[in-house]
């Protein structure tokens, strides 16, 4: 049984193509499976199309899910790419 | 990541758009990744050019392959022609996926470090993706 975990944050900015495209050159280097839910819509975080399709606004909040060896890492990981990336938009 | 990353050929019949498209990619996936655009003719025309896509290819080898995406039907003819002088199948890939959305996301895979299977996989994956 893989580790899993996941944690919440609030955005602080509007999930952009960018902050969209760190998010998933991140997840795409952890060997854990990773999810992006946000309104109750939830998304491979290695999908850069899906995590832009999420249209995730700020004030919304996103819940970072991974289940795998390095679940831990990840969601820690792109908690703070989120919390970093939303605050410059693009 | 000490290996090197996939390069990214666009291939279109606008010089503009394949800048374009390769630049947004890149800003998208964080500048790590080489992206290469052979849009227009030799004489800066509408269409392919069979030279501009032939240096593109070799210019974005890094070591671990090339995919090339096209943005129309006709510009496949180009890039076909191209790889079978190349050498074709060795390390090269041509994707079949829309133009930008492929662009973007075979990138981002690259970016990661995702070998030229999953970076072509990535580029035509794309034409499932929802965008509302």
């Amino acid at each position: 049984m893989p580790a899993s975990f996941e944690q919440e944050i609030t955005l602080t900015g509007d999930l952009h193509a960018r902050p969209a495209g760190a998010l998933a050159v991140a997840a795409g280097r952890f060997a854990s499976v990773i999810n992006v839910t946000v309104g109750g819509r939830t998304v491979d975080a290695k999908s850069v199309l899906s995590v832009m399709g999420l249209g995730a606004t700020s004030g919304q909040d996103v819940t970072v899910s991974a289940a795998g060896p390095d679940a831990q890492e990840a969601v820690a990981a792109l908690v703070a790419i989120l919390g970093e990336a939303t605050k410059v938009g693009g | 990541m000490t290996t090197a990353s996939v390069g990214i050929v666009l291939v279109s019949h606008s010089a503009e758009l394949a800048e374009g498209a390769a630049n947004l990619a890149g800003q998208v996936s964080g500048g790590t990744v080489t992206i290469v655009a052979a849009g227009g003719t030799d004489d800066g025309d509408l269409g392919t050019s069979a030279a501009k896509v032939s240096r593109a290819i070799r210019q974005a080898d890094q070591g671990a392959g090339v995919v090339v995406l096209p943005d129309l039907g006709s510009a496949v003819l180009t890039v076909r022609a191209v790889l079978e002088d190349y050498g074709s199948a060795n390390g090269v890939l041509l994707a079949d996926a829309p133009f930008v959305e492929g662009a973007v996301a075979a990138t981002v895979i690259a970016a990661a470090g995702g070998d030229l299977k999953a970076v072509a996989a990535a580029a035509e994956e794309a034409r499932h993706a929802r965008k509302l």
